[in-house]
């Protein structure tokens, strides 16, 4: 096929097309941004080598996360790890198959095209959506280092808008984001199969495994038995048991990680199950079979979600930690009248903790957008048995409200599980912080010897206990579901559209 | 025979394009009736329109006496839940529900308990010949099957009327016959109308009457596929 003849086609297509497009040229757009802000942070000229501390600052910017070179590669690590799951969005938008999306390309098929053309033309569309979105990206990023070229009253910069990534960053920029949301987009529909008849989507028939529920259950309980466990220990007087099971309990969390990150296909299966048993409703037994025939379907985008509230839970975690540890450092100062630590640098762990939300936050909207991506492939793909139900006199809000519980579901024991299981990280850890307990000599090397000698002065121990932040949990927890609740939201349109009458009558 | 359902000077369009230009049709109490005519000529708009699913641009679809048209989309949802049954060619089971949980569902929507519901699913499969495959999911099933649950969905609720919109188009020859001698055996013994959309001769002699269509109007020449007066 010549390239024209594969750009014609793939930009031909209706107004679901067009709102496919938009959204794979945002999500690229998007991509665009966060990799050249990488790519500026990189530019950012190295004044020396990390260890000479201070000296090697770059001391025009007000954030030490850019100031500090041995912080910098941070900072780019994290926005390429953010850039991972725009762009992953930026393919899976390809899923958003609209009904003439699927005609055309059964058409092509029907008129000769082979399956690889078929995918090839699929991906070419989302390919040219993502360059027009890294263009727009490209210019984005020139205006808001515009916009936000702005300098504090000490004359800081926020962001080092007065340096520009390197024009290879620039091109590659351009190039990549393009090719790799393409390159993704084909990778996606490999379970899609386009016949000259229709396009046709694989499920895996296979019920998922119970190994990743088990780790989920360890994950969520073990903190309830490992710290007890690890205090019995030490009551019988072995220390490096009650450091074994501390060990143990943090590799439990761990585990139990894993099984919240790949176990969304089981918390799927057993949430379907468990409506399908105990809903008395249309909207129930239709949620719950549909969830128990198809679990896997956004399980991927739901892991991604799961994974940034397990990283959000942990960053709270941590917050506590600090801020408890802080507090502590302090009281033990005001008691001891000395100076028992952090002093000046508490906005550093602060800000880096804030730092972190915020990407915790940008993942969750872009996971929560490929969970829409999903949910609306799911609706568009049945459209015909909805259109059907409806004829038949099946109220939308049924539908909708089966779609509702499809959604929300796995997702609410799912959002409580990482939470619990990202505290458990840090928890698992520790609960309580210590400040103070250190002690100065006044008398000669001699008198000093003696530790119960009277010239030793002793700075009081302040121990507090670092409390589980639920406000903030909760704030997590509640902006997720809120996130999911948009989500039904754009899924109850993709509905309407869905219920349409038309699709009685075509093949 | 008194006229259950009624369409007066039915009119619609789909854009620029008419597909009803002034239809009059009457439905008797258990009369089975065939709307036929050649591709594009408005039979499934016509039943569409009949059955409350689309809304006339002008005329009025009467049901019991009453001016459908003027009823919102939910009470119109309602009449076609309880009222009516309505059958297509194809697309209309859930493949993720089982069969009799796919014919239970009119009857869960109407209020019933899940017990009554599949009680009553499983034996309007049994009489169509499939209450075996009670808990078989639809993509299990061959075509005929399939289409012999959907027939016992659209008639659970013991409608008044049936629509069909080409209910045997998906099905060979002979298992579409067997499943439309089962439509019109069970309309005939429960009394419920039943309005036929085909193309085919052979289906149209299933009804007592037919009635012809060209180009969104009753066809002048009255000849149809020629069966019935």
């Amino acid at each position: 096929m010549r390239p024209s003849t594969l750009a014609r086609l793939a930009v031909a297509g209706g107004r679901t097309d067009v709102l496919r497009m938009a959204f794979t040229a945002v999500s690229s757009a998007l991509a665009a941004v966060v990799l050249l802000s990488a790519a500026a942070v990189v530019a950012v000229p190295e004044l020396g080598d990390p260890d000479e501390g201070s000296n090697a600052w770059n001391q025009q910017y007000g954030s030490q996360l850019i100031t500090d070179p041995g912080l910098r590669p941070g900072v780019v690590a994290t926005l390429l790890l953010l850039a991972v799951p725009v762009l992953f969005l930026a393919g899976q938008s390809i899923r958003f198959g609209s009904p003439a999306r699927d005609r055309r390309l059964a058409a092509m098929r029907l008129a000769g095209a082979t399956p690889g053309q078929a995918v090839l033309v699929a991906a070419g569309e989302t390919a040219a959506a993502a360059l027009l979105g890294s263009v727009l990206g490209t210019g984005a990023f020139l205006v808001l280092r515009l916009l936000l070229d702005v300098r504090s009253e000490f004359g800081l910069l926020l962001l080092p808008t007065d340096v520009l990534p390197s024009p290879l960053a620039f091109a590659l920029v351009l190039l990549l984001v393009p090719l790799l949301a393409g390159l993704i987009g084909a990778f996606l529909l490999r379970r899609v199969i386009i016949t000259p008849l229709g396009v046709v989507r694989r499920t895996r028939s296979k019920p998922p495994r119970l190994w990743p529920g088990v780790l989920i259950i360890i994950g969520v309980f073990a903190p309830f038995v490992i710290r007890p466990l690890g205090r019995l220990v030490v009551r019988a007087g072995n220390r490096i048991g009650a450091d074994l099971s501390v060990a143990a309990g943090f590799a439990l969390v761990l585990l139990a990680v894993v099984g919240v990150i790949v176990g969304t296909g089981w918390l799927s299966y057993t949430a379907g199950r468990l409506l399908h048993r105990f809903g008395r409703r249309p909207a129930t037994l239709l949620a719950g079979r549909q969830l128990m025939a198809d679990p896997w379907n956004g399980s991927r985008t739901l892991s991604a979600l799961l994974a940034a509230l397990v990283v959000g839970a942990g960053v709270l975690g941590y917050r506590a930690y600090m801020i408890t540890q802080f507090a502590a450092t302090d009281e033990a100062n005001r008691l001891g009248g000395g100076n028992a630590g952090f002093g000046g640098t508490t906005d550093f762990y602060l800000n880096s903790a804030a730092l972190a939300g915020l990407a915790v936050v940008a993942g969750l909207i872009v996971a929560a957008a490929g969970i829409m991506v999903a949910l609306g492939e799911g609706i568009v793909s049945r459209r015909r048995t909805y259109a059907a139900l409806v004829a038949a006199g099946v109220p939308r809000r049924v539908l909708g409200e089966s779609i509702a519980w499809q959604t929300l579901a796995p997702v609410v024991p799912a959002i409580l599980a990482a939470l619990t299981v990202g505290l458990s990280l840090l928890r698992g850890t520790g609960t309580e912080v210590t400040a103070g307990g250190g002690g100065s000599c006044a008398g000669t090397e001699a008198q000093c010897a003696d530790p119960n000698s009277p010239y030793w002065q002793m700075d009081p121990v302040v121990t507090m206990q670092v409390p589980v932040p639920f406000g903030d949990l909760l704030a997590l927890g509640g902006a997720a579901f809120v996130l999911m609740t948009l989500v039904v939201g754009v899924g109850l349109f993709f509905l309407r559209r869905s219920t349409d009458l038309d699709e009685l009558r075509t093949v | 025979m008194n006229a259950l359902l009624t369409g007066t000077g039915l009119h619609r369009s789909y854009g620029p394009t008419p597909a009803l230009r002034g239809i009059d049709i009457e439905i008797g109490e258990g009369e089975i009736v065939a709307v036929t005519g050649p591709s594009g000529c408005g039979k499934s708009t016509l039943l569409h329109c009949l059955a409350g699913i689309l809304k006339v641009d002008a005329g009025e679809v009467r049901f019991r006496d009453q001016d459908i048209g003027l009823w919102s989309e939910s009470a119109r949802s309602r009449l076609r839940r309880t009222e009516f049954g309505v059958l297509f060619q194809f697309g209309q089971l859930v493949p993720e529900l089982t069969a009799a949980e796919n014919v239970a569902l009119p009857l869960l929507l109407a209020g019933s308990g899940r017990r009554e519901a599949r009680k009553s699913a499983t034996l309007w499969l049994g009489r169509f010949g499939v209450g075996d495959l009670a808990d078989q999911l639809p993509g299990r099933m061959s075509g005929g099957e399939q289409q012999r649950c959907a027939v016992a969905r659209a008639l659970v609720t013991e409608p008044k009327v049936l629509f069909a919109d080409e209910p045997t188009g998906a099905l060979d020859v002979l298992t579409g016959e067997q499943v439309l001698t089962e439509i019109v055996h069970v309309a005939r013994e429960q009394g419920t109308s039943v309005v036929l959309v085909t193309h085919e001769p052979k289906i149209a002699a299933y009804a007592d009457r037919e009635i012809a269509l060209r180009d969104g109007v009753l066809d002048p020449t009255g000849l149809g596929l020629g069966i019935g007066s």
